[in-house]
């Protein structure tokens, strides 16, 4: 038995309805195709473009990667743990490249903590520090650009301003800026980056606010409740596991940058990263670049499973 | 002693009441009844000031409540509770704190805000969760109830506020039918033990002849009835619903020990209802 033979009857109606999609579907499919080719010759011409206006061309030099890495390969692998811990080098002649143990940071008698791990936790302080305070400030920039909150169109227009310009602008530019007026160091980096986070996180949670469930704040509007007070009992209740999830993402997202702010003068250790690259220095930077990785791996992992848990609960109680 | 004139109000070229007008003695319970869009919501929601009248004139008991503002206002919804059809708790903070929202408009806002209720407030809330039976659930997060609980948390947060008028809009249309019951016998007690004024809206005929001292009718905005449940015959019920006849009401019936009674349909009304 053929296929023909089981195809069903269509009425002169229907059957115009089957070829008028086939007809849409061709000239879909056929855009589609323009579509890609359009991206392909724009992505071509891009890199060769590109690949021009470079001094050096990328595809000429890109052997020569190697070359250029082979300097950190360190005369001896053990060199990596003993920067890393600041134990003296068999190898060390005075000079920066080995002076591992002069790093050292005494706590009390023998006890030290290794340079590297003080640096560490100097770029995690700044990065934590900025958070909970463009945290602190964020939440109520936030309630005051939510139209579901704020009926006034002035403050609403005000609030959000504020957010767009704080976020317009990398923490770089901040910390430059506040470099200039308080000198290289911490505080011009947690200032930069206090102000990039409460641009960033007051836009997430005005959105976030926006989207809550208005039925809890008529119950508390219609017992008499103030402004304050709905904000407090109907909207924080909905919103706040949301908020932290989004706080601690910034949180990664803070480590990174308050490292980069460090290695153009904002201290910790993104400076002494830099330091260690523009000199040579292989093991050293073989050390620090070891202490990031696991250090942002972490920070991410402990954020995320924090973050799960609290979204997590917050599902559970939505489902009822 | 409610007291309404002329109240109206549009939303954009819509005329969602229109000059409605009536009385309403203290301690009545008065059921509101109407098609979907009648305006009932939008009437009971101008008692309490949850939606503004474009004209017209609310007073009660010589307060002219269409003209109240800001600290004033917040002291008329405590004075004229609400409850809902949605229930319009936090359903992510405990029963009990829900029921103690109804004291926010008693007590100092920064008290509040910090989450400091007194151990009278405590007593009081749950006084009232064990008047509606449902004290047990207390510490639990109030999104985890049954609909029928969380609407006896609602009357509880009502009570709290110590009102002078209690509204519900539409308590019962997403309960069961054992549930609703539970819900109008609360609202039945209060508006007796208390004396509390009771204006209820509702989609089932036969449960506002049951618990009703009078019966306003809406259709299109406006009252086109206003009586006791024996004043409301078929034929005032065909000018509130505008069906002629078509309406059977042990067909939308809810009460429990009311069955109805099936009754045998010529098979051309099937086809014809079909079609």
């Amino acid at each position: 038995m053929s296929v023909a033979q089981t195809e069903p009857v269509l009425k002169e109606t229907t059957r115009e309805i089957v070829t008028a999609w086939e007809r849409t579907t061709s000239s879909r499919r056929l855009y589609t195709v323009i579509g890609i080719i359009l991206i392909a010759i724009g992505f071509v011409g891009s890199v060769q473009y590109a690949d021009e206006a470079n001094a050096g061309h990328f595809f000429e030099r890109l052997p020569h990667l190697f070359d250029f890495l082979q300097w950190l390969i360190p005369n001896d692998w053990n060199d990596v743990w003993r920067a890393l811990f600041d134990r003296a080098s068999p190898l060390d002649n005075g000079s920066e490249a080995y002076d591992f143990a002069a790093g050292r940071v005494y706590v009390w008698g023998d006890f030290y903590i290794p340079e590297y791990f003080e640096l560490m936790i100097t770029t995690l302080n700044i990065a934590i520090l900025s958070t909970i305070v463009g945290f602190l400030f964020a939440v109520p920039l936030a309630f005051m650009s939510a139209r579901n909150i704020t009926p006034s169109p002035a403050i609403r227009f005000g609030a959000r301003r504020i957010c767009e310009f704080l976020r317009a602008f990398p923490e770089l530019v901040f910390a430059g800026l506040f470099a200039a007026i308080l000198s290289a160091g911490p505080v011009p980096a947690i200032f930069a980056i206090i102000l990039h986070t409460i641009g960033a996180l007051g836009k997430l949670f005005y959105e976030i606010i926006e989207n809550i469930d208005m039925k809890p704040d008529e119950g508390v509007r219609s017992v008499g409740g103030t402004r304050l007070e709905r904000i407090r009992f109907a909207a924080l209740p909905q919103v706040l596991p949301n908020l932290i999830s989004y706080g601690l993402l910034r949180l990664e997202i803070n480590v990174r940058a308050s490292t980069i702010i460090g290695a153009v003068g904002g201290g910790g250790i993104g400076e002494e990263l830099r330091l260690a690259i523009s000199r040579g220095f292989g093991a050293k930077t073989l050390a620090l670049l070891l202490l990031l990785f696991l250090t942002i791996i972490a920070v991410d992992q402990l954020s995320a499973w924090m973050r799960k848990k609290l979204v997590g609960e917050h599902q559970f109680l939505l489902a009822h | 002693m409610f007291e309404l004139k002329q109240v109206s109000r549009v939303f954009g070229r819509k005329t969602a009441v229109d000059s409605v007008s009536f009385a309403i003695p203290a301690g009545q319970m008065v059921g509101v009844i109407g098609r979907s869009g009648a305006g009932k919501s939008t009437l009971m929601r101008m008692l309490n000031r949850l939606t503004d009248p474009t004209s017209g004139s609310i007073v009660f008991d010589g307060l002219e409540v269409s003209a109240l503002k800001g600290s004033a206002l917040r002291s008329w919804h405590r004075d004229c509770a609400m409850i809902f059809q949605q229930f319009n708790l936090v359903p992510r903070l405990d029963v009990l704190t829900n029921v103690m929202l109804g004291r926010l408009n008693h007590r100092s806002s920064m008290m509040s805000v910090l989450g400091l209720f007194s151990r009278e407030e405590r007593i009081m809330a749950i006084a009232a969760l064990e008047r509606l039976g449902i004290e047990q659930t207390a510490l639990q997060p109030a999104g985890t109830l049954s609909g029928g609980q969380q609407q006896r948390v609602a009357i509880a947060r009502a009570l709290m506020q110590q009102p002078k008028v209690l509204l519900a809009d539409e308590p019962i249309a997403s309960l069961d039918p054992m549930n609703a019951k539970i819900v109008m016998d609360a609202l039945r007690d209060i508006n007796e033990r208390e004396g509390i004024t009771v204006i209820t809206n509702l989609h089932t005929l036969d449960t506002a002849r049951a618990y009703c001292q009078r019966i306003i009718g809406m259709a299109g905005g406006r009252v086109v009835f206003d009586g006791t449940p024996a004043e409301l015959t078929t034929e005032a019920v065909n000018r509130i619903y505008g069906a002629d006849g078509a309406i059977d009401e042990t067909m939308t019936s809810t009460a429990i020990n009311l069955v109805p009674s099936p009754k045998p349909v010529a098979a051309g009304v099937l086809v014809s209802a079909v079609h």
